[in-house]
């Protein structure tokens, strides 16, 4: 039973790294600082698998584990390094006038943390409302609220850059 | 708009790289867990031991009043297993508790000193171990409110987080303990980050009673010593983890100094420990490295 459990996760990990990758590189940027993160997460979903009480709900569990290794990844950079590089992870100042090409997705990468967070596992991962609000450890409705939050954004960004 | 949105990031290039490293992680991932399954059964196996030496320790406790009064005695008392030595480290104090779903166990290790040659030295190790457990205690049980309340305000349910299962652990451990040394980590540790994690670790020298430092074993170089020791085993040891440590650029290593870990293993080496992050990604956990060298004198 055990063993069909582990053998389970190592099946949903090989089927699934390369999104794992990307949402992990969404959140760095770094090619190495990803692979590092997926690593964790893979360590830690397996050195953990009896903590996985409903194998179905497999997806939600990894992508809780992946999502709390990049926060603390970003969480302890942010402690070691000095306040000359931390602008790396804020918003950047955006000049609007000389670039209007950026992207839709470059847009979201400019959202608020958790906002962004969901705006990507919904449309970029498409995880369901609910499956978001379990790997977020929030209830349906705050995950709603930002959601719609973050669309509203977007739109204003995209009719500003439309006009 | 989304639509494209996706494709960019769909776009994101996953490199070969990845998946040859996702590869050796399920790799060593299996290999850990066979070691794991060793270690269990060994621990079950220390465990009746440990029980066996509670019975010991009770019997130690009994003999206290007269190893201080007589050191003869406790010289004639060595031959016994447990007491064989002239220091030993004791639980002071261990507790349990809850509180709004956070699970905290704080175990607080005292070092006895059987013995004339050490007047004062284990009650100020004690009252810095002490202080040390208790700060960690109460910091973490404060981050860890944080944590809840912050976690209920953003539309959390109580329910949901008792499943978070919180718990703040503080203990010890001893490393090694040979006729000339004990070794020993008093460690405190949040299962929900491993950002806060602390350790710090005591060698204490049993034939002069006292703690002792890197300078001690290896003499006055020692800085040197030990830089060049670790710089030659990174190579293997990144075989050995199958991933490259940071390097200075990364903030990686660069020099041991008089704050650097370490204990002193079986066979009487010292070993330098760096934490999970320090000089090497996080998933090669605490990084060890033994160093055989000594400065040619």
């Amino acid at each position: 039973m055990k063993q069909d459990l582990y053998d389970m996760i190592v099946d949903y990990v090989i089927e699934n790294q390369d999104k794992f990758y990307r949402l992990a590189y969404s959140y760095v940027k770094n090619q190495e600082d990803a692979s590092d993160i997926v690593q964790d997460a893979i360590f830690n979903a397996l050195g953990n698998c009896q903590a996985l009480r409903r194998p179905e709900a497999v997806k939600t569990w990894f992508y809780r584990i992946l999502v709390n290794e990049c926060l603390l990844f970003i969480r302890k950079r942010k402690r070691e390094i000095p306040a000359a590089e931390e602008s790396v992870f804020e918003t950047p100042y955006y000049e609007k006038g000389y670039e209007q090409e950026e992207s839709l997705y470059k847009q979201i990468n400019m959202l608020e943390a958790d906002v962004q967070e969901i705006v990507k596992l919904r449309f970029l991962e498409e995880l369901s409302l609910k499956e978001i609000g379990e790997v977020m450890n929030m209830n349906l409705n705050t995950v709603k609220a930002k959601l719609y939050r973050g669309l509203k954004k977007l739109k204003q960004v995209v009719l500003e850059e439309e006009l | 708009m989304l639509d494209e949105a996706k494709k960019e990031y769909e776009q994101i290039e996953v490199p070969a790289a990845f998946h040859k490293r996702v590869e050796e992680t399920l790799r060593i991932a299996q290999e850990r867990k066979k070691q794991k399954g060793r270690l269990m059964r060994m621990k079950k196996r220390k465990q009746i031991l440990k029980a066996a030496a509670g019975v010991a320790a009770a019997a130690a406790i009994v003999f206290t009043t007269a190893l201080n009064t007589s050191v003869a005695f406790a010289k004639e008392m060595s031959g016994y297993p447990v007491i064989g030595t002239v220091a030993k480290l004791l639980t002071f104090r261990s507790y349990e508790s809850e509180e709004e779903g956070i699970g905290i166990s704080v175990e607080i290790p005292s070092l006895e000193m059987i013995g004339e040659e050490v007047p004062g030295m284990s009650k100020e190790v004690n009252e810095e171990i002490y202080e040390l457990c208790t700060r960690y205690a109460d910091e973490a049980v404060e981050r860890a409110k944080e944590y809840r309340k912050a976690f209920l305000e953003t539309g959390g349910t109580e329910e949901e987080w008792l499943a978070h299962n919180i718990e703040i652990k503080v203990a010890y451990e001893i490393k090694s303990q040979t006729p000339d040394y004990l070794s020993f980590v008093v460690s405190g540790t949040e299962n929900w980050s491993s950002a806060y994690s602390e350790s710090r670790y005591y060698t204490i020298d049993l034939a002069e009673g006292r703690l002792i430092s890197l300078a001690d074993i290896l003499g006055e170089d020692y800085i040197e010593l030990v830089n060049t020791s670790i710089q030659n085993q990174i190579p293997e040891k990144e075989d050995e983890l199958g991933m490259k440590f940071f390097t200075t650029q990364e903030g990686g290593f660069t020099s041991v100094s008089e704050e650097t870990k370490f204990y002193v293993n079986a066979v009487g080496n010292p070993v330098i420990v760096f934490e999970k992050y320090e000089v090497a990604p996080g998933a090669a956990g605490e990084v060890e490295f033994e160093i055989k060298e000594r400065s040619g004198i």
